[in-house]
């Protein structure tokens, strides 16, 4: 199976490069017959990196430690969802990972393009064979998952403690199924590109695979947080590591995509912008990875240095010059049709909300580089960490926030101040009240003030145009509220689907303004003794150490200290933190210690514990930490409500006698041309919807 | 000429050959993740202060963690890394800080010896001095040049629209009262 394996994916790279080749062939020669021969062989590919998968698996799973990919990241007494999830642990395997989803999406693309678009398929094929070119040649040639060692080890490495989550069962490949999403966006813009076809229909194709991205993203970085919340033990989710800023930088460009493609779709404007976000987006994700694995930048998270760095700069490079030439010498075609006419208008507020995600993707990538730069520039090393990230991020992530709730109160093209009074009144009032209810409690965290305001008046928006549907709806259809609310939602989902994602905006910035009120205790407990703290809500808690205990599971030792948990109006919690210290199957040390931390969740906050290590003579005094965490909770409800959201605006309409049903809902106004355009009316609108 | 299938096998000899060769020179490529081992740890000791010298508080001292960046990969500050994670670096650069605490010394004097010995990298944000002005200022040049430009765009295109509403002349639409109120409401019910 290893060498089938081995030998398949030499076989994957055989066929992308001819369908790369015949794809481009048969686009410039309009040739079907070689399309035709393009699109199969990458579908060829799909199936020999799918089985070079299976080889890999089997080998992780049976502990053939022959391969060195295998002894690097298992070990005998690993847990089997290890061995499975070590996959995608280190470099060689996430590559291979990496080429999967890539042929996977590019199957999926061909077969759901098949009739349509048929005039920059080829293209489409191409580009896509030609990325996985890439990353099949960088995987055989400097990041094997299937080289050998010289000698057969009794066992292997295993696999970092910290990966031993079951969140990196998940977190990673989200992610990967996120960033290579990318990729689908960035060949149909390629494809538009030269063939000049650059209407609205690459665009149709774009927007699903956009939200794909966008989605698959927004579930891997919430994942991500919560994995270093839950194993990391500094009792945080973000901590502006570069690993961390490459996911966000895609998303970002990519959030700004998914808005303001939905200009050019209404008014045919913002051509060339929306061209260097998909291109952007595309490129960022390749950057991200870049700086994750060449080792140019430190982090945790970074696999070792590598050749592989010189591939990806390389890749990056090129593609970089192909799109600003294709892009160049397309400029008149990506004029606008259309122009906009008012600063106070929904296309404006859109384009604000564009300036502010790419400020802050620029921001990250900055942050991020800038230690580079500075030793370019002074010769000399600095760190740029959260203090930094901090202190620019907040004003302008502040700022999105308030742009969240005024882009949909604004009417397209030029508002009125009739219409302004009439939207902004109720969730101006909405915010004004929060913030001055909070101030009155006693808050007094200016940062946190601003940001619980803005949430208010974001949320009253949003509930504003929930009532506005469901009562239009109620008048129309004499329909009962859950029934209106639930076929609101299903009639112009593109809508009410991006008014939920933005709810789960106002819920992440909720959960992270509560990270003001953190409260942290060090503080060293023998057995039965007590300590009382007190929590951001002026609660006092007494905890009561019930000993340290010492034991070994599968493939670990362990120290552990519970805690007995107590508060007035609450039965008494056990809380268990631990130290492990991970073995092979002969019990030799794999790993330094690591932390597993126990929490006391709930929706108001966290108690989180952490267990330093153990001191005194009879190493029975537990050396821990005590951190009450507000809102932690909301960060992943947050997450969860944007990805359910998003799966809403991304879910087809169904269709009714061959029209859409998205068609019917009231929105589209159909003109004739001849009759009823004005001379400088733009282009017929295609939806509404946020 | 050749036929597709002599051009695949051709193709296929070749890749083979290219894969041995590089299948034998990449044995031993991959190597394990980046150290947290301490490698590169640089001592800051100072002499003790007569005892009269006021003494950080062990509040005091976090703070002064809290500044420190931790030299592991890490990318946490030296309070948090040493307290959630295994390294080899901040567990020796607390013990410093301790001593130095101890001897008398104060915040300001800790963090200018911790960047005497190790560089203004220590610091986990860049002074704000010379050329790190540009880091800081950057991001906000970039989204308020950002903002301008996109307002000075909107500005020029809504003047070409109002000059273009001015010069055209109006067409006259054939459509009943009810169509166009129809049309109106459409319109507006697009608005929102």
């Amino acid at each position: 199976m290893i060498l089938l394996g081995e030998l398949s994916l030499w076989v994957a790279l055989l066929m992308a490069t001819w369908s790369a080749t015949v794809s481009f062939a048969g686009g410039r020669m309009r040739r079907g017959d070689l399309v035709a021969s393009g699109e199969r062989s990458l579908y060829a590919s799909f199936a020999f990196v799918a089985l070079s998968s299976i080889g890999l698996w089997t080998a992780l799973i049976t502990s053939d430690f022959s391969l060195r990919f295998v002894a690097s990241y298992t070990s005998a007494n690993l847990p089997t969802v290890y061995k499975f999830s070590a996959f995608w642990g280190g470099q060689a395997g996430s590559m291979l990972f990496w080429c999967l989803i890539l042929s996977l999406y590019s199957a999926l693309t061909l077969f759901a393009n098949r009739k349509r678009n048929r005039e920059l398929m080829p293209w489409v094929t191409g580009t896509l064979a030609t990325i996985l070119i890439f990353f099949l040649g960088t995987t055989v040639f400097s990041a094997n998952p299937y080289a050998r060692l010289d000698w057969i080890p009794p066992d292997g490495t295993g696999l970092n403690p910290q990966l031993q989550n079951p969140g990196m069962a998940f977190h990673p490949p989200n992610l990967y199924l996120g960033y290579v999403a990318t990729s689908v966006p960035f060949a149909f813009a390629i494809a538009a590109l030269v063939t000049r076809r650059l209407d609205a229909e690459w665009l149709a194709a774009v927007r699903r695979w956009s939200l794909v991205s966008w989605l698959f993203l927004t579930i891997g970085i919430t994942m991500g947080m919560w994995w270093a919340y839950v194993e990391l033990g500094w009792g945080g989710y973000w901590a502006w590591d570069p690993v961390e800023n490459a996911s966000l930088l895609p998303w970002l460009t990519g959030t700004a995509f998914l808005h303001s493609i939905m200009i050019q779709e209404k008014r045919g404007m913002l051509r060339k912008w929306n061209v260097t976000l998909v291109v952007a987006t595309f490129l960022l994700s390749i950057l991200g990875t870049f700086i994750t694995r060449s080792g140019v930048i430190e982090s945790v998270h970074s696999f070792a240095q590598s050749p592989v760095g010189a591939y990806f700069a390389s890749f990056l490079i090129i593609a970089i010059i192909v799109t600003a030439f294709l892009v160049a010498t397309r400029l008149r075609d990506l004029e606008a049709r259309a122009e906009l006419e008012s600063m106070v208008s929904r296309e404006a507020a859109f384009l604000y909300n564009n300036v502010v995600l790419v400020g802050i993707a620029f921001s990250v990538l900055w942050g991020t580089l800038f230690p580079i730069i500075s030793e370019a520039v002074r010769g000399s090393k600095i760190t740029v960490g959260p203090p930094f990230f901090n202190t620019v991020n907040i004003p302008l992530g502040l700022l999105l926030l308030a742009l969240t709730g005024i882009g949909p109160l604004i009417a397209w093209r030029r508002a009125s101040i009739g219409n302004l009074k009439r939207q902004f009144a109720a969730p101006v009032a909405g915010g004004v009240f929060l913030g001055a209810a909070l101030f009155a409690l006693g808050m007094r965290d200016g940062y946190a003030l601003v940001s619980y305001t803005l949430a208010g008046f974001v949320f009253t928006t949003i509930a504003q145009e929930f009532v506005k549907g469901v009562n239009a709806r109620r008048r129309m259809h004499d329909e009962a509220v859950p029934v209106a609310l639930v076929r609101l939602i299903a009639r112009n989902r593109r809508r009410y689907g991006g008014y939920i994602v933005h709810f789960g905006v106002v819920v992440l910035f909720a959960a992270f303004a509560g990270l003001a009120f953190k409260k942290e205790y060090d503080l060293s407990l023998t057995p039965g003794a007590s300590f009382s703290a007190v929590d951001p809500y002026n609660r006092t808690w007494t905890f009561t150490s019930q000993g340290v205990s010492r034991y070994e599971e599968l493939n670990r030792q362990v120290t552990a200290v519970v805690l007995e948990a107590k508060r007035a109006g609450m039965s008494p919690t056990l809380i268990k933190s631990e130290k492990r210290q991970h073995v092979d199957s002969r019990g030799q040390p794999t790993f330094e210690p690591s932390t597993e931390v126990g929490i006391l969740e709930s929706l108001r906050q966290d108690v989180y514990l952490v267990l330093h290590g153990v001191s005194g003579d009879d190493r029975e005094t537990a050396e821990i930490r005590i951190t009450f965490n507000p809102l932690v909770w909301w960060v992943w409800y947050g997450g969860i409500i944007m990805a359910l959201g998003g799966l809403i605006v991304m879910w087809p309409q169904a269709t009714r006698g061959g029209t859409k049903r998205r068609a019917e809902g009231g929105y589209v106004v159909v003109m004739q041309p001849s009759e009823r355009r004005t001379a400088d009316a733009p282009e017929p609108p295609v939806e509404a919807g946020v | 000429m050749a036929t597709r299938r002599q051009f695949v096998v051709t193709l296929g000899g070749a890749v083979a050959a290219v894969a041995a060769r590089a299948a034998r020179a990449q044995q031993g490529a991959e190597a394990p993740g980046a150290t947290m081992a301490g490698d590169g740890y640089v001592p800051v000791r100072r002499l003790p202060r007569p005892a009269s010298a006021k003494r950080l508080t062990p509040l005091e001292r976090d703070a002064v963690e809290r500044i420190l960046a931790c030299p592991c990969p890490c990318t946490l500050d030296v309070f948090t890394c040493r307290t959630s994670m295994p390294c080899g670096f901040s567990p020796r650069l607390h013990a410093d800080v301790v001593q130095l605490a101890n001897g008398g010394y104060s915040a300001d004097e800790i963090l200018a010896a911790f960047e005497q010995a190790y560089g203004e990298k220590i610091l986990m944000a860049p002074h704000k001095q010379g050329f790190n002005w540009v880091g800081w200022i950057a991001p906000f040049a970039a989204v308020g040049g950002g903002a301008f430009a996109a307002g000075a765009l909107i500005r020029q295109w809504g003047r070409r629209a109002a000059e273009r509403r001015k010069a055209a002349r109006p067409v006259p639409i054939e459509a009943s009262d009810d169509e166009m109120a129809r049309l109106e409401a459409a319109i507006r019910s697009d608005d929102r």
